[in-house]
C-alpha cells in the first residue's frame, strides 16, 4: 500500500504488530496492528467482548500475549512489566474506578507519580493536574470514593498524568457516566493532547462522543481489526452499521 | 466488685494483645487478601525462638526479643515467597491459597510439638512486678502489653499515613490492580507486609511468654481472634480492628463472671455471628 501525503507523518509512539491474546485457552484478540503516531488521538472502536480491553491491557503489560510484538518508541516493550512501562512513559486509566476510593484525592494524585522520585517535580506536576482540572484542588483533601462519577474519571486521569507520559491510554472513559459529563470528559482529553501534545490512545463504545475529538480509528470486530483509518467515514450512519 | 476491677482489667490486658496480634494480622490479610492462617504457628515459632535463644542460647532477654523478632518476619516472608506467591503466580482461586495456609498451620504446629515438646515454656530470667488496685491486681508485663500496642499502633499508623511505602500499601490494599497500574511492584509490597505483620506477632509472642508461658497450641487462638477482629472490625482498617481486639478481649472478660472459662472461643464467635449478621462490613467501613 502505497500512501502519498503532504504532511510530514508524526513518528510512532506505540507499534503493535500481529497480537494476539486472551485469557487461558480462550483467543479474544487475533493478530492486530495498531499504531499510535506522536500528539494523535486514537480512537478504537467496537462492541462488546470485540477485545478492545484485552488488546489495550496487553499492550499495557498486564495481559501476557500469545503471540507478537509491542514497541514503544522503537524499543521492543513486549512482556515488559507494567512498572517498567509506566517509568517509561505510558498511562493506562482503566475500566471503571481507576482510582482508590478509600485514599484522598491529593494522595491518589501522588500516587499517580509513584514511580517518579524528585519531590519537587511531583508537586509541579501536581500543580499542573489540578490546573487542568480545577476541580481536583478544590476536592483535595476530600475521600476520593466521595465524588461524582465524572470526578471520579477526572481524577482517573489526572493519576495517569502525574507521571507525564508520552501516551495515554483510556479504557471507555465513558462507561458509567450521563450524556453531558462524557462531553465534559472527551473535551478533557482533547485540551490534554492538545496542550501536553500526548498521544492518547482510547477505547470506546460511544461512537458519537468519541469520533468527533479522534484523529484516527481501529475497529475491532471478535478480536480483528476491520476498519483503520480517518475517523470522517465512520459518520455515514450507512456505513458505520456494516462495521458494526 | 473487686471481680469486677479484675476483669476489666484483664480485658484491658488481653485487649492489647489481641490488638498486637489483629494489627498484624491485618496488615497481611488487609493488603495481599491471603488468609494466612499460617500467621498463628509464626506467631508460635517466632514466641518458641524467643524462648530459646533466651534460655537455652541464654541471650538477655532484649537481645532474645530483636533477634527472634526478625526471625519472625524471615519466616513470615518465607510463607509468602514459598508457599503462597507460586500460587498466586498460577493464578490459582483463593480457596486453594487457603487450603495451602491451612496446610502449613498444621504442619508447623506438628513442628514444634515434635522440636519443643507439649510441655508449658517459661522464662524465669525476667522479674516483674505485681501492681495492687484494690484486691485487683497487674503485672509490669501486662503494662508493657499496652506499651507495646499503643508505640506498635501509632508506629504503623504513621508509617501507612506518611511514608512513600505505606501509602503505597494502602493503594494496594484498596485496588490491587490499580496499584499495578500506577507501577508499584506488588510481590515487593506483599514481602514487606509479611515481615511487618509477622514481626508485630512476635512482638505479641515476647510478652505472652512472659506472662503466660507457651504451648504448641497457642497458634490457633491467636490466628483465631485476629482473624474475627479483623472481620468484626471491618477488613482493610487497621482502626476497626484495634478497636474490635479490645471489643473481643473485654466481652470474652467480663463474660468469665458468669460463664465458665472453657466458653472462651464461643463467645468471640457469638460477637462475630452478630456482626456478621448486624453489620457485615464491620465497624469501620470502607469508603
Amino acid at each position: 500500500m502505497t500512501e502519498i501525503h503532504t504532511m510530514p507523518i508524526a513518528e510512532p509512539v506505540l507499534e503493535v504488530r500481529g497480537l494476539s491474546a486472551g485469557y487461558g485457552k480462550r483467543a479474544v484478540v487475533h493478530e492486530v496492528d495498531l499504531t499510535v503516531r506522536a500528539g494523535e488521538i486514537r480512537v478504537l472502536l467496537g462492541h462488546n467482548g470485540a477485545g478492545k480491553t484485552t488488546l489495550v491491557r496487553t499492550v499495557f503489560g498486564l495481559l501476557r500475549p500469545t503471540s507478537g510484538t509491542v514497541r514503544y518508541r522503537g524499543e521492543d516493550i513486549t512482556r515488559r512489566r507494567c512498572a517498567d512501562n509506566v517509568k517509561a512513559g505510558i498511562a493506562l486509566v482503566p475500566q471503571g474506578h481507576g482510582i482508590f476510593r478509600s485514599l484522598t484525592v491529593r494522595e491518589n494524585l501522588e500516587l499517580g507519580a509513584y514511580t517518579a522520585q524528585d519531590p519537587a517535580e511531583i508537586r509541579v506536576n501536581r500543580d499542573a493536574v489540578m490546573d487542568l482540572f480545577p476541580i481536583l484542588r478544590e476536592r483535595a483533601g476530600q475521600i476520593a470514593g466521595t465524588m461524582s462519577g465524572g470526578q471520579q474519571q477526572m481524577l482517573a486521569m489526572g493519576m495517569a498524568l502525574m507521571h507525564r507520559p508520552d501516551v495515554m491510554i483510556l479504557d471507555e472513559p465513558s462507561i458509567g457516566l450521563a450524556p453531558n459529563l462524557v462531553q465534559r470528559v472527551m473535551e478533557a482529553i482533547a485540551e490534554v493532547n492538545r496542550t501536553l501534545r500526548m498521544a492518547v490512545l482510547m477505547v470506546e463504545q460511544n461512537v458519537v462522543h468519541a469520533l468527533p475529538i479522534a484523529q484516527s480509528v481501529t475497529v475491532l470486530r471478535t478480536g480483528r481489526k476491520i476498519y483503520e483509518g480517518p475517523p470522517e467515514p465512520l459518520g455515514d450512519r450507512q456505513y458505520l452499521m456494516t462495521l458494526f | 466488685m473487686d471481680l469486677l476491677i479484675q476483669l476489666t482489667l484483664n480485658g484491658l490486658f488481653n485487649g492489647a494483645h489481641f490488638a498486637l496480634l489483629a494489627m498484624g494480622f491485618a496488615l497481611i490479610f488487609g493488603t495481599t487478601g491471603v488468609v494466612h492462617f499460617a500467621y498463628g504457628p509464626v506467631y508460635a515459632v517466632g514466641a518458641y525462638a524467643i524462648w530459646a535463644l533466651a534460655v537455652l542460647v541464654g541471650l538477655p532477654f532484649w537481645a532474645a526479643v530483636l533477634l527472634g523478632v526478625a526471625l519472625t518476619a524471615a519466616l513470615g516472608v518465607g510463607c509468602y515467597l514459598f508457599i503462597y506467591r507460586p500460587f498466586e503466580i498460577s493464578g490459582s482461586p483463593p480457596f486453594v491459597v487457603l487450603v495451602a495456609s491451612l496446610g502449613l498451620f498444621i504442619v508447623m504446629k506438628n513442628l514444634i510439638g515434635i522440636v519443643f515438646g507439649t510441655g508449658v515454656k517459661t522464662v524465669d530470667s525476667v522479674a516483674y512486678d505485681v501492681h495492687f488496685v484494690g484486691n485487683a491486681f497487674f503485672t509490669t508485663v501486662q503494662l508493657g502489653q499496652v506499651a507495646a500496642a499503643l508505640l506498635v499502633g501509632c508506629g504503623i499508623a504513621l508509617f501507612l499515613r506518611a511514608s512513600r511505602y505505606g501509602k503505597a500499601i494502602r493503594a494496594m490494599a484498596d485496588n490491587r490492580e490499580m496499584a499495578t497500574v500506577i507501577g508499584i511492584d506488588t510481590t515487593r509490597l506483599s514481602i514487606l507486609v509479611f515481615a511487618l505483620g509477622s514481626a508485630v506477632s512476635a512482638v505479641a509472642g515476647s510478652l505472652v511468654l512472659l506472662r503466660d508461658g507457651l504451648n504448641p497450641n497457642m497458634g490457633f487462638g491467636a490466628v483465631f481472634v485476629a482473624f474475627v477482629a479483623v472481620i468484626v472490625g471491618g477488613v482493610g482498617s487497621l482502626r476497626g480492628a484495634v478497636i474490635a481486639a479490645f471489643l473481643l478481649a473485654f466481652v470474652q472478660s467480663l463474660g468469665m463472671w458468669q460463664i465458665p472459662t472453657e466458653w472462651q472461643n464461643t463467645i468471640v464467635f457469638v460477637v462475630l455471628f452478630g456482626f456478621l449478621l448486624a453489620r457485615p462490613s464491620g465497624i469501620v467501613r470502607r469508603a
